[in-house]
């Protein structure tokens, strides 16, 4: 599940549901990863990424203070880390929005594994 | 009658009647007269004198009628005296003489003010009022000029006074040009003749004696003018008897009976409601108007207003016909009224109905975001954490434990499902088009969708459209046994039509209760219809047209 390339990949986690948080940190270290933060929202996912420098980030669409998919293409625009976008709802859900936006991928939250996310960031 | 414009004379105020002239007329006639054959004064030019005197005293007297005229019944009579006072200049004391001189043309400058003012006493416009004044410096304050300047004066202001009196014959309807007309024209004939004597004034210098007699006799058809304009009224005026048949047999709108009836083609109707607010035929608001260009009437019934008549404020000067034309139109309006009620309160209803779908359409709205933030926040949660620990625990509970995954994911699924049908966030954030190419695509059966849409449209009608598409969808996968459907989405200039269409077996109709009956009834909160096409073995076209501008 983990292989050398991973190992010291740094993650920044945004997602307003504490629960959901704590348990992709648990996924993502045990596959090796380093989660360099959580975030619970837009502002605060930008100046996490602005503080830490992740090399990716694990961004939920819904977020309080705006939509995962303006932040992504904010990032993209500033050529940030690579972004994977998480969702309850599914792609489908959202249309083109997905594709447009820079993120690297989409994985509905249900479907979330470190293999599913390695697949896209690594 | 309650009315905008009528003013009825205080009681006190007989003492002020024109009546009590009468007397003083025939007496003041008779001793100019007296004067006349005493100081060998032409016959005919007596007699013409004393015609007009008395016929604008008669004609006065017979204004009185009309309340608004009162100040033209005042003018009839000052013009009547100004014209014996006149003839002073026939007497042999030096003084008489020259105060009849003096005022020689007063009585002509206070039939032009009449004109001018007719028929409720107020200026018909600025340079009406010019017209006034100057009448008055020429006829009066000309006596002081050199006689060529006053004649020449004289002309430019009975010209004017001319294209004043025709330009307003020309703008009078209805019942006000039947009760001026007559003394207008009268007075443009007279104003005419007039400039024709001191035409000839100017010419020659002399021989205009016998020209004054003949503008004193066409003068004559000024007062018989204003008793003809009352008179004609009067024979226009239709019998109560008349009016009930005519009003209560003919088809058109009661509007267009009453403006007939009353012949004033600007006539509204105004029907009052229950709660005190007006509205016209069609149940649309109405605001009674305020200010004098208009006269409000109200028809009562049972002690009750039920309709407010808004029309020229000429028929005020015909109380007896507004009178009984509101006598018999309180029989028939009381069913108009009703009528109107009736398609107020269904806008009201209609209105009413579309704010709750939409407030239906919010909690919708409300209830879908709930079930995405919260129980189905917590699943995934849940089946993120599951996975999580079957894959560090032995294989017997991880087998257990990835049961127990599949079930949460189904329950997600599911919720996911639930959460579209309720309210689709595709819809929301990308449109209709995207919306229901996504439903196209989950739907088990080929399913082709086709669009002119460019812009996004009104939730509402958005989301009725799509609700629509995927009632119908559902119930080609159901019941239509059909081999593929189509969806056309099409903006026409004031709708937008959405059209859904399969090759399966159709006999489909709007059940009671159905899905597609509670679209329908979606659909008509925004004044869209819904239709059903569906021969058996012909396929189903469900068609829903929205109106759109």
């Amino acid at each position: 599940m983990c292989d050398d390339s991973t190992v010291q990949k740094r993650v920044l986690i945004v997602d307003d549901h504490q629960p959901f948080r704590a348990v992709a940190r648990e996924l993502l270290e045990r596959a090796g990863y380093v989660v360099s933060g959580e975030a619970a929202g837009a502002s605060e996912a930008l100046a996490a990424v602005a503080a830490d420098a992740p090399d990716a980030v694990l961004l939920d669409v819904q977020l309080p203070d705006g939509d995962g998919f303006a932040v992504a293409m904010e990032l993209a625009a500033s050529d940030g880390p690579a972004v994977v976008l998480i969702s309850s709802r599914e792609a489908a859900d959202y249309g083109r929005r997905v594709t447009a936006c820079g993120a690297r991928g989409f994985i509905p939250k249900s479907k979330l594994s470190a293999a599913a996310f390695g697949a896209l960031v690594d | 009658m309650a009315s905008a414009a009528v003013t009825a004379a205080p009681s006190r105020e007989w003492l002020r009647d024109p009546v009590l002239l009468l007397p003083a007329a025939v007496a003041a006639g008779l001793a100019v007269g007296w004067l006349g054959v005493h100081e060998h004064v032409a016959g005919s030019r007596v007699a013409a004198d004393l015609a007009l005197a008395w016929s604008l005293t008669i004609a006065s007297i017979v204004a009185l009628e009309r309340p608004r005229w009162r100040r033209t019944s005042w003018l009839l009579a000052a013009a009547a005296f100004a014209l014996l006072v006149a003839d002073l200049e026939w007497a042999s004391p030096h003084a008489l003489s020259t105060f009849g001189l003096a005022l020689q043309g007063l009585w002509a400058a206070l039939l032009i003010q009449l004109a001018l003012t007719f028929p409720d006493g107020r200026p018909w416009s600025r340079t009406a009022v010019f017209a006034m004044v100057a009448a008055y410096a020429v006829t009066i304050g000309g006596q002081l000029a050199a006689d060529q300047a006053q004649e020449i004066a004289s002309i430019a202001v009975a010209l004017l006074v001319l294209f004043l009196v025709l330009r307003r014959l020309h703008g009078l309807r209805g019942p006000a040009r039947r009760a001026q007309a007559p003394l207008l024209v009268a007075f443009a004939v007279t104003v005419g003749t007039g400039v024709v004597w001191l035409g000839s004034l100017l010419a020659a210098d002399a021989g205009s004696y016998s020209v004054q007699t003949l503008v004193r006799v066409v003068a004559l058809t000024i007062p018989v003018g204003v008793v003809a304009g009352i008179g004609w009224s009067r024979l226009r005026r239709p019998r109560t008897a008349e009016l009930v048949v005519d009003l209560q047999r003919d088809s058109s709108s009661m509007r267009e009976r009453l403006a007939r009836a009353l012949d004033d083609p600007t006539l509204d109707v105004a029907y009052r409601l229950g709660d005190g607010r007006y509205v016209d035929a069609s149940g649309r608001p109405l605001e009674l108007p305020h200010g004098d260009g208009r006269a409000i009437t109200t028809v009562t019934a049972g002690g009750e207003e039920i309709a407010a008549l808004l029309h020229d404020p000429a028929l005020l000067d015909e109380p007896a016909l507004v009178d009984s034309v509101r006598a018999t139109a309180a029989l028939v309006l009381e069913n108009e009224r009703l009528a109107a009620e009736v398609r107020a309160q269904l806008a009201e209803v209609r209105a009413s109905r579309g704010r709750i779908v939409a407030a239906g359409d919010a909690e919708r709205r409300r209830i879908e975001r709930n079930l995405h933030d919260g129980a189905q926040q917590r699943l995934v949660t849940l089946s993120v954490a599951l996975g999580l620990e079957a894959s560090g625990t032995d294989p017997e509970t991880a087998q257990l434990l990835a049961r127990a995954q599949d079930e949460v994911e189904q329950a997600i699924a599911e919720l996911r499902d639930l959460a579209r049908g309720i309210h689709p966030t595709l819809l929301r954030d990308e449109g209709l088009g995207a919306a229901v190419e996504a439903l196209a695509r989950r739907t088990p059966l080929p399913v082709t969708v086709r669009s002119t849409l460019r812009e996004r449209l009104p939730d509402s009608v958005e989301l009725a459209a799509y609700f629509v598409v995927a009632e119908a969808l559902t119930n080609v996968v159901k019941h239509a046994s059909a081999s593929q459907a189509s969806v056309l989405l099409e903006r026409g200039q004031q709708d937008f039509r959405v059209v859904i269409d399969d090759d399966g077996v159709g006999g489909a109709h709007i059940e009671p209760d159905s899905g597609l009956a509670g679209m329908r009834d979606r659909l008509e909160a925004l004044d869209a219809t819904l239709r059903i096409e569906s021969a058996a073995g012909g396929g189903t076209t469900v068609c829903a047209v929205l109106p759109c501008a």
